[in-house]
């Protein structure tokens, strides 16, 4: 019933060196799971992208990873500057990041729309100067995971 | 699964040195001797370098029953050309092997490795901008890497089979010979282009020999040859014996501009891999990694010194123009397909903790919880990599928390008191007998 297994790390904000970490944790830990590969690669994109917002606006937070046989939800949460406006936001292109970080490759506005295609559901609740929530699920259609 | 390394029972002494070396965690000594986890091995060879005991050596062919087997024909890598100081160039090579009465495949080798860089830059040239960079799969060690640890990048490997076999095809095509054809290896990761290639079914080369191997034998015969009558060999795939000779050659065969990136060794490797997978690596049009250093010459099974290789390679006049001519030819063989992976290269995840996603939440927890109990120093006395790599052992059933040295030390000292505190109850009249003594 109250199987579920959770993993949650703890993001730093501007530490570019680090970026990354988290997600590669999370995708360890979905491969010991043997969560079938199309699936963890889909978490995996979602995971760093949502760990790279933390590190590039959001002054650091945490990202958090819940598998249940139905499903695999991943929570980023921080307590930045929240986004303003959500359906820009969205939008392919649309970034706000500032100048040094899209020159070190970042930024390019493809973060969200990236996490929105690759999960079967995307709720974001932001209040500005509060902070940001993001909650993506990907559902395990074929039935729990059953492999072989 | 097959690995390219052999275990020498016997030599094994037990001594953990190896395991810390292996990029996947593949290697364990369990009861004294070291074992190999098959489904994790890249076979880069980086566990042989580390053995000072030569338990470890390279899983190759009887070359004395090979060649008292009759005549032999030879698909040698780029490496071996560069083993001697005194047959430097193909042609010599190929007089001094004939003087053995060994047939080598040069003029086909040379072929096929044109052909690779042909049609690999035609891939290139192909390939939207997302899709770029590709990467190389001449190091099996690399493509085995990305089969176990980088899934994502399998998309960018290019098609391309190795020239090696391909190599081997075109022999075969032209001759019709089903004969028997031998690889001269340079490393334990080329063994499995013969015992279990990726991206086809079976190998057309039926046997392996190290480039060690057959460089003792050539040396040991001495034979004396000059440079008369010497019919002119192809000498661009001796490149690909060093780092950067393949992307160097793919650029010979391209029509525009391309950025290429080579790397050489493990950690570099993995350092550039990973860049790739953040997708730091824009503007690059095509990466060549290879596990040894130097490239090829810096492989386990190689006789010769890598740095003296490496000075006798640079040394060889190497024509990278393209004549009209042999475009016309590559072109002709691209069509066939000749050049083509068989089969799309599959990941090669490691195996989940339980087969149905519930027991292995149980299992994963379990491995935390024991994880935990450690000291967490990675120490090795345990005969794992890790302490995370005891923690996994023990919940799949293969090793126990006293495998662990600290552990068995805790529970010693707590059986001690125990004893302590027991053998303070002795019986009254067990006292008493003592004394009357």
């Amino acid at each position: 019933m109250d199987s579920h297994y959770e993993v949650e790390f703890t993001v730093r904000g501007d530490d570019f060196l680090a970026a990354g970490e988290a997600s590669n944790q999370i995708k360890e830990t979905l491969i010991m799971l043997g969560v079938p590969s199309p699936i963890s690669r889909r978490a995996s994109i979602i995971t760093y992208e949502a760990e790279m917002n933390l590190v590039i606006h959001s002054g650091g937070g945490s990202l958090r990873a819940v598998i249940t046989p139905e499903k695999l939800t991943i929570q980023a949460t921080d307590r930045g500057p929240g986004i303003p406006d959500l359906h820009l936001a969205m939008r392919e292109g649309f970034s706000t990041a500032p100048d040094r970080v899209r020159e070190m490759g970042f930024g390019a506005g493809m973060g969200l729309p990236n996490i929105k295609r690759n999960s079967d559901s995307l709720e974001i609740e932001s209040e500005v100067g509060k902070g940001t929530t993001l909650t993506a699920t990907i559902f395990f259609h074929e039935g729990p995971v059953d492999r072989r | 699964m097959e690995t390219g390394i052999k275990i020498i029972e016997g030599s094994c002494k037990g001594c953990v040195n190896c395991i810390k070396s292996c990029p996947t965690e593949a290697l364990r000594v369990v009861d004294g001797r070291v074992r190999i986890l098959s489904d994790l091995c890249i076979d880069c060879g980086e566990c042989l370098r580390t053995c000072r005991e030569k338990a470890l050596g390279l899983d190759e062919d009887d070359w004395d029953l090979i060649r008292s087997h009759g005549p032999t024909t030879l698909m040698a890598d780029p490496t071996f050309c560069a083993q001697f100081s005194h047959y430097w160039t193909p042609g010599l090579v190929r007089k001094a092997l004939a003087s053995l009465n060994l047939k080598d495949l040069f003029d086909e080798t040379a072929k096929a490795f044109d052909l690779a860089a042909f049609a690999t830059a035609r891939q290139i040239e192909e390939a939207s901008k997302e899709s770029l960079p590709l990467i190389s799969i001449y190091c099996p060690a690399v493509v085995r890497l990305i089969q176990v640890r980088f899934p994502e990048l399998l998309h960018r490997l290019v098609e391309t089979e190795t020239p090696l076999e391909t190599g081997t095809l075109l022999w075969r095509k032209e001759t019709g010979s089903d004969e028997g054809v031998i690889l001269v290896t340079p490393c334990s990761a080329k063994v499995m282009l013969v015992r279990g290639p990726v991206g086809r079914e079976k190998s057309t080369m039926g046997h392996v020999v190290s480039v060690k191997r057959l460089a003792r034998d050539l040396l040991a015969a001495g034979p004396k040859v000059d440079g008369a009558g010497l019919e002119p060999v192809g000498s661009r795939w001796l490149a690909w014996a060093l780092r950067g000779g393949e992307s160097r050659h793919i650029k010979a065969f391209s029509k525009k501009n391309i950025t290429t990136m080579a790397v050489s060794g493990l950690r570099n490797t993995i350092d550039l891999l990973q860049d790739l997978e953040l997708g730091r690596l824009k503007g690059v049009d095509f990466v060549e990694c290879r596990v040894c250093d130097l490239g090829c010459i810096g492989g386990i099974g190689n006789a010769e010194s890598r740095f003296l290789s490496e000075l006798r390679l640079s040394r060889q006049p190497i024509e990278w123009a393209v004549t009209e001519r042999e475009r016309a030819v590559l072109s002709d063989l691209y069509e066939t397909g000749i050049w083509k992976l068989e089969q799309p290269i599959q990941p090669r995840p490691r195996p989940s903790l339980a087969d149905t996603l519930d027991e292995a939440m149980k299992k994963l927890k379990t491995m935390q919880a024991v994880y935990a109990e450690l000291p967490h120093i990675d120490c090795g006395a345990c005969g794992r990599p890790s302490c995370m790599a005891l923690a996994e052992d023990v919940v799949r059933g293969e090793g126990e928390i006293t495998d662990c040295v600290f552990k068995l030390r805790e529970r010693i000292s707590v059986l001690g008191e125990e004893i302590t505190a027991l053998s303070g109850k002795l019986p009254h009249a067990f006292h008493e007998r003592k004394h009357t003594k």
